[in-house]
C-alpha cells in the first residue's frame, strides 16, 4: 500500500487483528494523524468551528437576508490548515485526481452518518409510512472551459466517492470566473452563476471541496429552492 | 536567413525543451498557429508500449506512480503522479518541442572578472577540465570538501562560452542555487544566465549559462554542450536513476559531462579504475591545511541511553567543552525525533527538512547569533559555516553511511582564518562506515601530503 497524500508505502504490523480482520487505509497513520477533524463544538449548520455549538454570525446572516435559509445544514470533514490548503492545491491545482481517494473511507462514513436515511425499524410497513428517500446527490458544476483545463471536476471526483448515483446533469454553470480569485465582498454580491436543465427533485444534497463563505451553496441553494427542491443539504471536504 | 521578431523571440524561449502548453504560456490561437507551421512539434507526454506506460518526461515507468482521471463513456485519462510537482503530462496534455529556427545568442568574449588565483592542485584540475570541455569528454573531479570546486570551474567555464558553448551547472539542492547564482553572476557580468529552481521567477532564454536544481533538466533535450553536475553522489541523483537518465537527455550528442563530487560512489569508482570516466583528483582543501580527522568516541549502550532519555556524560562533556571554549557547533542527529529530544534536553534549536523556520536559523547560525544548533542531514553538505566544530550522535545510525559522514566531517575547519575543527563521532558500535570515512580522511591528508613534495 501507498499512501495517497505522502506517497510512501505503509506497511500494516503484523497482529493478530490486522491477520484476521485485514483492514486497508488509503493514508498512513502519520498523515491521519495531521488531518484536522472537526470536532464540537461548532456552528450547527455550517460547521464552522466556535467556543458554543450555536448559529454562527454568518448563518444569521444569510438567515436574515434570505428570510429562510436555502442550505438546511452543511456537513464538513476537515477545517482549513496548511497541511489541508496544501492537499486541495494539489488536488485541485496540479491536478492530481487519485489524492481523493485518500478521503474515501470517511467520506462514506460521513455520507452513511448524515444523509443516509435510516430505514424504519418496524415490524409491519404499512403503506402510508413510506420508507424515507435518500437524497439526490449533485456535485457544484464547474465551467466547461475550466473543466477542460483542468480534465476533471473536484465536486464530482469527491461525489463519485460516495458510491451512490450521482446527478450532473439537473445543474450546469455559465460563469468562469474563479471563486478563490474574488473577495468576501465580490462573493456575496455575485450573481447566481448555474443555470437549471430539468425541474429538481424534492431532496438535495450538494457537494463542494471547500465551503469558505458558503455563497457558492447558498445560491445553488436558494435557485433549487426557486424551483421547487423541498430541502438542500450540503456536504463540503473542508471549512475554512 | 531572415526570421520575423516574434519567432525569433519564442525560438529563444522554447527551443531545445520540452514543455507543457502551460509552460510555454501562449494563446490557443498562436499555439495553433505554430503547430501548422511545424515551429513547434507535439509530443505525447504518455506513452504505452506492450502495456507499460511510460512518462516521456520523468521516465517513470512504475504503475503505481500513474494516476487515472475517470471520464464518461471514455476510457480514463491516465497522468503521471511522479513528476506532477513540473505541471501534470498526462495522455490529454502533450509536450512540445521546437522544430522552427534556431535562435542565435551572442559570443561572449573574455567573459570572466574574476581575478583570483588558483592553489597548484586546483590548477591542474582546472587544466584538466579545459582539455575535457575541449575534446567533448566527460570528466570526474574528485575534490575534498573545502577545496574550493567553485574557483576551480571559473576557467572552464570560461573557456567553453568563448567558444560558444551552452553551459548548465546542476546541483540536486535549490539553496544550493541560490548561493551559487550571484556568485557566477558577479564573476562572469556580461553574459546571459539563468538559475532556475522550483518556484523561480527567471525564465531561461536561451542562455549562455543555467544553473539549475537537477529536476529542471527534465525539461531540455539536446539543449547543452557542457553539463557540470555538483555532488553527484548525494541524495536525489545517486538515488534516482530518472535524474542520470535526464541529464543525458539535456546535453547535446557530442557534449561534455563533468561530475564534481567529494566521495565518490561504487559506481563512480568502479568507472574510475576501469578507466571509463577519466578523473582528477584534489585531496587538500584550498588553504592547504589537512583535514580534520574524526575522533571516534564509542559509548557503551548510547542507543539505550538515548531511549531513556539519559545524556552520556561523555557528550555533555564536549558540549560544556566547547560552550566554555566559546566554540560554535553543529549536533547531528540521526532522526527528526531524537534531534527534538536533544533540542528540549540541551535548550539548543534544531532544524529539519520540513521546520518551517529553518531558513531564518541556518542563517542566525551562520551570521555567529547562535552558539549551536541540532540538526538531521540535512546540513550534511553544500553548506559552509566558517569555524565550527561537529559531533554526531549515533554515527553507527543507518542515515550516516560513509558519503554522509565524510561530508559531515567536511563542514569543520572551511576558514583560512580557523583551518582545524573538531569533528567527534559518538556511537555505541563501530560500523564499516565510520571506519572508512576516518580512514578516508587520513588517506586524502596522505595524498595531500605527497602531491605538494
Amino acid at each position: 500500500m501507498i499512501c495517497y497524500l505522502c506517497q510512501n508505502p505503509t506497511t500494516p504490523d503484523t497482529t493478530w487483528t490486522t491477520f484476521l480482520a485485514p483492514t486497508t487505509s488509503p493514508i498512513c497513520e502519520s498523515c491521519e494523524a495531521q488531518l484536522p477533524t472537526i470536532t464540537q463544538p461548532f456552528c450547527q449548520r455550517c460547521m464552522k468551528p466556535l467556543d458554543t455549538p450555536v448559529l454562527c454570525q454568518d448563518c444569521q446572516t444569510w438567515t436574515a437576508h434570505f428570510k429562510e435559509d436555502p442550505l438546511t445544514r452543511n456537513i464538513s470533514l476537515y477545517r482549513y490548515t496548511p497541511f489541508t490548503q496544501d492537499i486541495i492545491n494539489r488536488f485541485k491545482y496540479r491536478g492530481d485526481y487519485e489524492i481523493i481517494n485518500a478521503f474515501q473511507p470517511a467520506i462514506q462514513s460521513a455520507y452513511q452518518t448524515h444523509f443516509q436515511p435510516k430505514p424504519r425499524r418496524t415490524l409491519k410497513l404499512k403503506s402510508h409510512q413510506r420508507q424515507p428517500q435518500s437524497p439526490t446527490i449533485i456535485p457544484i458544476p464547474l465551467h466547461p472551459d475550466r473543466q477542460q483545463d483542468r480534465l476533471f471536476n473536484q465536486a464530482e471526483a469527491i461525489a463519485r466517492q460516495i458510491n451512490q448515483p450521482i446527478n450532473t446533469t439537473i445543474l450546469t454553470r455559465h460563469d468562469n470566473t474563479k471563486q478563490s480569485k474574488k473577495s468576501r465582498h465580490e462573493r456575496l454580491a455575485s450573481h447566481n452563476p448555474f443555470t437549471l436543465n430539468e425541474s429538481p427533485p424534492d431532496h438535495i444534497l450538494l457537494i463542494d471541496d471547500l465551503y469558505t463563505t458558503g455563497t457558492t451553496l447558498r445560491q445553488a441553494a436558494a435557485f433549487l429552492k426557486q424551483y421547487g427542491a423541498k430541502s438542500v443539504e450540503s456536504f463540503t471536504l473542508i471549512r475554512s | 536567413m531572415n526570421v520575423s521578431p516574434l519567432i525569433e523571440d519564442m525560438a529563444r524561449k522554447f527551443a531545445t525543451k520540452r514543455l507543457l502548453k502551460s509552460e510555454l504560456n501562449i494563446s490557443d490561437l498562436r499555439l495553433k498557429y505554430l503547430l501548422k507551421h511545424n515551429y513547434l512539434t507535439e509530443i505525447p507526454s504518455i506513452k504505452t508500449t506492450f502495456g507499460f506506460t511510460t512518462c516521456e518526461r520523468c521516465f517513470n515507468r512504475k504503475p503505481s506512480q500513474f494516476g487515472k482521471i475517470p471520464r464518461a463513456n471514455h476510457t480514463p485519462i491516465i497522468y503521471c503522479k511522479h513528476c506532477i510537482q513540473m505541471g501534470r503530462t498526462s495522455t490529454f496534455e502533450p509536450l512540445y518541442e521546437w522544430t522552427g529556427p534556431p535562435p542565435s545568442r551572442h559570443r561572449a568574449k573574455n567573459p570572466l572578472k574574476w581575478r583570483g588565483t588558483l592553489t597548484p592542485l586546483q590548477q591542474r584540475a582546472s587544466d584538466r577540465l579545459i582539455k575535457s570541455i575541449k575534446q567533448n569528454q566527460n570528466l570526474l573531479i574528485d575534490a575534498v570538501c573545502g577545496a574550493g570546486k567553485t574557483e576551480m570551474l571559473y576557467h572552464g567555464i570560461a573557456h567553453a562560452l568563448e567558444s560558444d558553448k551552452r553551459i548548465c551547472i546542476a546541483t540536486p539542492r535549490a539553496d544550493v542555487v541560490k548561493e551559487l547564482a550571484p556568485r557566477l553572476r558577479r564573476d562572469f557580468p556580461t553574459i546571459h544566465q539563468a538559475a532556475l529552481y522550483g518556484g523561480t521567477t527567471e525564465q531561461d532564454i536561451n542562455s549562455h549559462l543555467v544553473i539549475a536544481t537537477t529536476h529542471q533538466l527534465l525539461r531540455y533535450i539536446n539543449s547543452f554542450d557542457v553539463v557540470i553536475i555538483d555532488e553527484v553522489d548525494a541524495f536525489p541523483y545517486h538515488h534516482d536513476n530518472m535524474l542520470p537518465k535526464a541529464v543525458n537527455r539535456a546535453t547535446k550528442p557530442t557534449s561534455s559531462t563533468i561530475y564534481l563530487t567529494a566521495t565518490p560512489r561504487l559506481k563512480q569508482k568502479w568507472l574510475i579504475n576501469t578507466h571509463q570516466l577519466p578523473s582528477v583528483s584534489i585531496p587538500a582543501r584550498f588553504h592547504g591545511h589537512p583535514l580534520p580527522v574524526p575522533t571516534k568516541q564509542p559509548i557503551f549502550r548510547l542507543t539505550k541511553q538515548l531511549e531513556d532519555d539519559q545524556l552520556p556524560p561523555a557528550i555533555t562533556d564536549w558540549i560544556h567543552q566547547k560552550q566554555t571554549d566559546n566554540r560554535r557547533f553543529l549536533l547531528f542527529a540521526p532522526t527528526i525525533d531524537l534531534a527534538e529530544k536533544l533540542s528540549t534536553h540541551l535548550d539548543i534549536p534544531y532544524v529539519h527538512a520540513a521546520s518551517p523556520d529553518r531558513l531564518h536559523l541556518i542563517h542566525q547560525f551562520r551570521a555567529r547569533n547562535l552558539p549551536s544548533l541540532i540538526t538531521t542531514t540535512i546540513l550534511e553538505r553544500g553548506v559552509t559555516f566558517p569555524s565550527i566544530d561537529v559531533a554526531v550522535i549515533q554515527a553507527d545510525h543507518h542515515v550516516f553511511d560513509e558519503a554522509a559522514l565524510i561530508q559531515i566531517a567536511g563542514r569543520a575547519g572551511r576558514s583560512a582564518q580557523d583551518p582545524t575543527g573538531d569533528v567527534t563521532f559518538f556511537y555505541d558500535e563501530t560500523t564499516l562506515a565510520i571506519n572508512r570515512a576516518t580512514n578516508y580522511t587520513i588517506r586524502k591528508n596522505l595524498e595531500a601530503k605527497g602531491s605538494h613534495s
